[in-house]
């Protein structure tokens, strides 16, 4: 460790002593500005300083710190910085980057100490140590994948050890690059070498592509180092690729097309080397550095808004006076950039809206298309008329409205205006979520004055006015935006869109994110639609740098890169994005916006898949509370049952040397408590409402077994796939729900059946074995039509259906056991069917199946002689005194019924009359309601002493298993 | 038709076991009046039994005349209305439920329902019987919400209801329950008593019974006669003419039990652990009560554990069975057992046999 604080002191060292010499060399050369020195001395805590000022100190400094943009840097940064590595990486192990800020501006001015210098963390200084930090911690975490020795490893690696801190977060947050640490081999030396420095775009240029697993770099590290330095990574072999970074020929595709290519092998100790050979070459090669990396950053800075700057001070010294003194004065408020303060203080995403077409990045060929529709929207649909229908057009033009869809910020608005502007159209946005609910509907009705209403005027006036005042009026397009939107507030919305389509004499252009959502499937058979694609990083990364460069930003393209695969796709966000850094920096690195973005990478949904794995993963035991909490937070449902499905297949890394299994078993025993805690207090939190509890639940049933069991994941059964298994508690309860409602029925019929009056539980646990064996031994032993009628009349005694007998057997079926059906010819399982069919004719039924609920769920049973499904009215209710219906009425009656619901089924099969007479009451969810209908119950008039039996069917189960469910 | 139900009594007078009981039961009703009920005792010790006979002896043959009724509720609970399916068998003169059945919102069931239910005096007051009976099964199970919301409507209706309560274990029956109504303790029947009913079974079908077979049945039911007579047909059904020695076929689940048991106890690892997951899920979807499976596992872990490990294992197994009625998901709770036991049995292999 304190080797490695040695070098790295050293280096900076090396770097102070060479930048002297520059430094005093290249003010003079460099024409800044006359109030430099004093400013830059004094100014140490202003962040912000413009970058001309420094464009010239800079570059010593630049070679000393190998992460600095050769950029204009604030001249002070350099120098505390010499000091600072001392300093700061002492004391501030754990510290932040914004710490790391402080210290060097100490060190340099005692009077700079400014508060103002949080606002500014992630400012010029802050930036190469900060650099060091994200790998490191990536490297701890790496590490510890490993062994637990490498803290002393490579780089600063010793801060982790004293400072476990130093991992959190960033490692175990963003990434998941280790995530899937089974798939690949670690690097055989992991953090055994030094990581160099080098100048940060010593690599620019370069295209790597990396194959197989390097000596000492996690693949993501490399990628990071490499981007750090301006390269660039891809994923496969072109003829564009400098090199192919590799430390074993794995002879895999990549190396068999480099090979081809002749693309150039490297090894990481080449890369190693050019980066270092950046440093060393650096006070010469500098200045060429810099040019070229000027070429994109300087040339704008120094340029448009410096200039302004400096011409603004020139001429009016008072400006001049005040913005040095503000900077003197250190005020806390960050001075805006001049060009700002000057300019207009736009949001940047309204300030680089695309005026012209060809600004709007990528889908160009919808753009064209859209303006190809609209530009011929008015001969096709307004000659129509004149012309008549004759011609059918076939091309995609024939519709009426287009219809964007894509996801957000991607400029579809953007387009939409931007096209009819372009073609003189004069555009009228509705945007759906002003006008929805009161204005949207009523486009349609277009009763008064509301905004839209005189859209509505404005669609259908039109048609009328074309063709007189057609060259007086602007021609006006409807840009209706947000129309996935539309139907959240008012019914009908997109109906009456598109009515207004259909009537329209003007074009429409909707807008829509979702383009296969449920609500707009109506729509898109009248749109044309053009589905907008997210943009390509590098195209984002081109807009972005133009946007940059015109607001003096010196970014360098890998960093936008790097910003716009952050943001998805999403333009107005990276321009959200960026300019929320430009306001606390000039500098914008790789490393800024790769940290920036990771904190708000954490807004994203995780999936409890991730978060299950983030939690047991091996760096598990790394993540902080807070972040362990808003992991099993993420969902507090599922992940507790997949942390519950999956603790057993974890090797837990806290467990070492545990070579019975003793040590696992006991904590996998703490784990199963605490999950079982956690089961407890979630009672708590449902039943009795006690929400304040979820913390603690989250505590005990995902993070304490996750914090115990961490580890690797390993196979339990063979041919298991070694990823997190669904929760399986889901299905199981699900399928117990199912089993205890078949369990429940053919409870019901066999306490209707009055032969026993025992509960549900006594019937599974005691009589379940007994009944099996009474229907199905016969089957298997005695002659088939003498077991078929014993064991029909033994079903007949107990009211048990069909269905009740499969319920049987299904529940007496242990996996792993022969079926209690096995070993039964299917002709006599057919024959008893027949038989039991055949006997139901004549069955008095006994069973009530009193069910009331109505659902799809389960097929009437046949066995009840009444099946009645109720309608919505209701149904009658039946009861033993009202029945003395005849048949006729009856079967009328069941006409009726099956008129007014459809699908009902109304079967009838009770003919018998038995002496013992059951009654059966049919309640229905609406009795109270269907009174009137009361004598009509479909009844099956029984026509006997009050003996009758009905059932009925259908209604209830669905909600009965609704009900169950919920308990 | 099943020999338990066939040749249960239907009768106060014609009980084969109780009759002591009994014989007081008839004394209590034929005075008119009755206080509210609560029989306890474990399974198969014939509370049902009781209950019918008594509301046999208190109604006439009419409380045999019971129609089954399921109908749902719907039960205005302050914001929303929640819709509770219950079952119930009634005669003219009395309501048997379980009202447990509704899981967590049996509360309701007491409150809205049974109040309901209570109020209303029967219509038919010919004389004497002014009250209807409300039979209330599973009464332990009531969650302690719902047994508060009783006391109130076991006083308050007094006059035109009596509540007969059924439940296992009267300690899970609130003390203000339990001192409002008159407790019947119903003991489990002696081997002797089971022996004597399976021999008039016996008798009544006309079987050869080899000596001992009936004893050995008793002795296997665990003094639960209902099970003594199940598995005495089931035996019936398998194999006739008996055998002396003849095999007395365990439950299927008990069966299945046992095997879980005896993977336990062969391997302990995460592995074993996950394999018996599977099966316990498989119990549970079987619609076996947490409860029971529970218990099983620790009858057969003891029979097969060393002396020394019986006392903590018991201590787990019951740590274990009262979370898991605090909780929701049993398998957690079945699992922390085994993980448990697992644990302590692994450690105590080690320390044993190194």
């Amino acid at each position: 460790m304190s080797d490695i604080r040695k070098w790295f002191m050293k280096s900076h060292e090396k770097g102070n002593g060479k930048a002297t010499p520059g430094d005093s060399g290249k003010p003079s050369a460099a024409k800044s500005q006359p109030k430099k020195p004093t400013q830059t001395q004094s100014e140490g805590s202003a962040r912000r300083k413009t970058s001309k000022y420094f464009a010239d100190k800079q570059k010593p400094k630049d070679e000393k710190e190998t992460d600095e943009v050769p950029a204009k840097r604030k001249p002070q940064t350099d120098i505390p910085e010499a000091q600072k590595p001392r300093l700061s990486k002492k004391l501030h192990k754990v510290d932040d980057d914004d710490d790391d800020d402080f210290m060097p501006s100490n060190a340099k001015s005692t009077t700079d100490v400014s508060p103002t210098k949080k606002l500014k963390s992630c400012s010029g200084r802050g930036i190469p140590k900060k650099s060091v930090d994200v790998e490191e911690s990536d490297e701890d975490d790496a590490k510890d994948t490993k062994s637990p020795l490498k803290p002393s490893g490579r780089g600063r690696g010793g801060r982790a050890a004293s400072a476990p801190a130093g991992g959190r977060g960033r490692g175990g947050g963003g990434r998941g690059g280790f995530m899937n640490f089974g798939e690949r081999k670690d690097p055989p030396h992991k953090g055994e070498k030094e990581v160099p420095e080098g100048a940060p775009d010593c690599l620019t240029g370069l295209t790597f592509v990396i194959s197989g697993t390097l000596d000492s770099l996690e693949r993501e590290e490399a990628e990071d180092l490499i981007k750090r330095h301006g390269g660039r990574v891809t994923g496969s072999v072109s003829k564009k690729t400098s090199y192919l970074l590799c430390d074993e020929d794995i002879e895999g595709r990549k190396s068999a097309k480099a090979k081809e290519l002749g693309t150039p092998f490297l090894t990481e100790d080449g890369l190693f080397d050019m980066i270092r050979a950046s440093v060393s070459t650096k006070a010469s090669g500098q200045e060429k550095n810099k040019k070229s990396a000027e070429k994109v950053a300087s040339s704008a800075a120094k340029g448009s808004p410096q200039k302004v700057d400096a011409k603004k001070e020139s001429k009016s010294s008072t400006v001049a006076s005040n913005v040095s003194a503000q900077i003197l004065n250190s005020t806390s408020k960050p001075p805006l950039p001049k060009h700002q303060s000057t300019g207009a203080t736009l949001v940047w995403t309204e300030k680089y809206r695309p005026k012209v077409p060809n600004d709007i990045i990528g889908n160009q060929s919808l753009v064209t298309q859209l303006h190809n529709w609209l530009s011929h929207w008015n001969e096709q649909f307004l000659d129509f008329g004149k012309k008549g229908k004759g011609k059918k057009q076939n091309d995609p033009n024939a519709k009426k409205a287009v219809l964007l869809s894509g996801s957000p910020g991607i400029g579809k608005t953007t387009t939409a205006k931007v096209v009819c502007k372009m073609l003189g159209f004069e555009a009228v946005e509705v945007n759906a979520s002003d006008s929805r609910g009161k204005a949207d509907s009523k486009i349609s009705k277009g009763i008064s004055g509301r905004n839209v209403n005189s859209i509505k005027e404005l669609v259908s006036n039109e048609s009328l006015g074309v063709n007189k005042d057609w060259i007086k009026h602007p021609k006006s397009v409807l840009i209706m935006d947000e129309v996935d939107g539309m139907s959240a507030g008012d019914r009908g919305g997109v109906a009456d869109l598109i009515a207004s389509i259909k009537i329209s004499k003007i074009p429409i252009i909707c807008i829509c994110n979702d383009r296969y959502s449920q609500k707009l499937k109506s729509l898109v058979n009248y749109c044309l639609p053009l589905n907008f694609r997210k943009p390509t990083k590098q195209q984002m990364a081109k807009r972005l740098m133009q946007i940059a460069k015109a607001e003096g930003l010196q970014v360098n393209e890998t960093a936008l890169e790097e910003l716009a695969e952050r943001v998805h796709g999403d333009m107005r966000m990276a321009l959200n994005q960026l300019q929320y850094m430009s306001l606390s920096m000039f500098v914008i690195k790789y490393d800024d916006i790769k940290q920036r973005l990771l904190s708000s990478a954490k807004d994203e949904d995780i999936s409890p898949f991730t978060a299950v794995d983030k939690l047991f993963g091996f760096n598990g035991g790394r993540l902080r509370m807070d972040e362990r909490i808003d992991l099993s937070m993420s969902d507090p449902d599922l992940v507790p049952l997949l942390i519950q499905e999956n603790y057993l297949n974890y090797r837990p890394s806290g467990a070492n040397k545990d070579d019975n299994g003793l040590k696992r078993m006991s904590l996998i025993a703490r784990a199963a408590e605490s999950i079982a805690d956690g089961d407890i207090v979630n009672v708590q939190i449902r039943r009795y409402r006690q929400w304040q509890l979820s913390q603690t639940s989250c505590l005990s049933s995902s993070i304490i077994p996750a914090a115990l069991l961490h580890g690797q994941r390993e196979t339990l059964e063979p041919g298991e796939r070694n990823f997190n298994r669904f929760g399986g508690w889901l299905g199981k309860n699900s399928t117990l729900g199912k089993n205890l409602r078949l369990l429940d029925n053919l409870h019901d019929h066999i306490l209707a059946s009055r032969e026993s009056n025992s509960g549900r539980e006594t019937l599974r646990v005691e009589y379940l074995s007994l009944l099996r064996d009474r229907l199905t031994n016969p089957l298997k032993t005695m002659p088939k039509d003498e077991a078929v009628a014993q064991v029909v009349d033994f079903m007949n005694t107990y009211s048990i259906s069909q269905e009740d007998f499969e319920t049987i057997t299904e529940l007496s079926k242990f996996k792993g056991h022969p079926t209690p059906l096995e070993g039964v010819p299917p002709a006599t399982k057919a024959a008893l069917t027949r038989a039991y069919n055949e006997s139901s004719k004549s069955r008095m039924v006994r069973a009530a199946d009193l069910v009331t609920l109505p659902g799809p769920k389960k097929a009437p049973k046949k066995r009840i002689a009444a099946m009645l499904e109720p309608s919505d009215e209701g149904l009658g209710e039946e009861n033993g005194e009202a029945l003395v219906e005849s048949e006729e009425e009856d079967s009328s009656e069941i006409e009726d019924k099956e008129d007014a619901a459809d699908g009902e089924k109304l079967q009838k099969d009770l003919e018998g009359l038995k002496s013992k007479a059951i009654q059966v009451q049919l309640d229905l969810k609406e009795n109270e309601k269907s009174s009137g209908k009361k004598k009509a119950p479909a009844g099956r008039g029984r026509g006997g002493s009050g003996s009758s039996a009905a059932s009925k069917r259908g209604g209830g189960q669905s909600s009965g298993s609704a009900g169950k469910r919920k308990r | 038709m099943l020999w338990v139900d066939k040749y249960r009594p239907k009768t106060l007078d014609k009980m084969i076991v109780h009759e002591d009981v009994a014989q007081n039961l008839k004394k209590l009703v034929s005075e008119q009046d009755c206080p509210h009920l609560l029989f306890y005792g474990p399974s198969g010790s014939g509370k049902k039994t009781l209950i019918m006979a008594l509301l046999r002896q208190m109604f006439g043959s009419s409380a045999e005349k019971v129609k089954v009724e399921n109908k749902t509720w719907k039960i205005d609970a302050g914001s929303r209305t929640i819709d509770i399916e219950l079952t119930t068998l009634s005669s003219t003169n009395h309501v048997e439920m379980n009202p447990s059945d509704a899981g967590f919102q049996d509360r309701y069931i007491v409150q809205e329902i049974i109040k309901e239910m209570a109020k209303n005096r029967p219509i038919d007051t010919k004389g004497k019987k002014g009250f209807k009976v409300l039979v209330l099964n599973e009464v332990d199970k009531l969650s302690r919400e719902a047994q508060h919301s009783l006391r109130r409507t076991m006083e308050k209706y007094s006059a035109s209801c009596r509540l007969i309560l059924c439940c296992n274990s009267s300690s899970r029956v609130t003390e203000a329950i339990r001192s409002r109504c008159l407790n019947v303790r119903v003991n489990a029947p002696t081997e002797d008593e089971i022996m004597k009913a399976l021999e008039f079974i016996g008798k009544k079908e006309g079987l050869q019974l080899p000596s001992g077979f009936a004893a050995r049945i008793a002795e296997k039911s665990n003094r639960n006669l209902r099970r003594a007579i199940l598995s005495f047909e089931t035996c019936r059904v398998q194999q006739y003419p008996f055998t002396t020695n003849q095999a007395i076929p365990p439950m299927d689940w008990e069966e299945y039990v046992s095997e879980i048991v005896s993977d336990i106890m062969k391997e302990q690892s995460p592995k074993r652990l996950f394999q018996v997951r599977g099966k316990i899920y498989e119990l549970l979807t079987n619609c076996i009560p947490p409860e029971i499976i529970l218990k099983r596992l620790l009858y057969e872990l003891l029979r097969k554990l060393d002396a020394e490990l019986k006392h903590e294992v018991c201590h787990w197994a019951a740590y274990y069975e009262h979370r898991m009625r605090l909780g929701q998901k049993a398998i957690f709770h079945l699992e922390a057992f085994i993980a448990k036991f697992m644990s302590i049995y692994k450690s105590f292999l080690i320390a044993t046999f190194g």
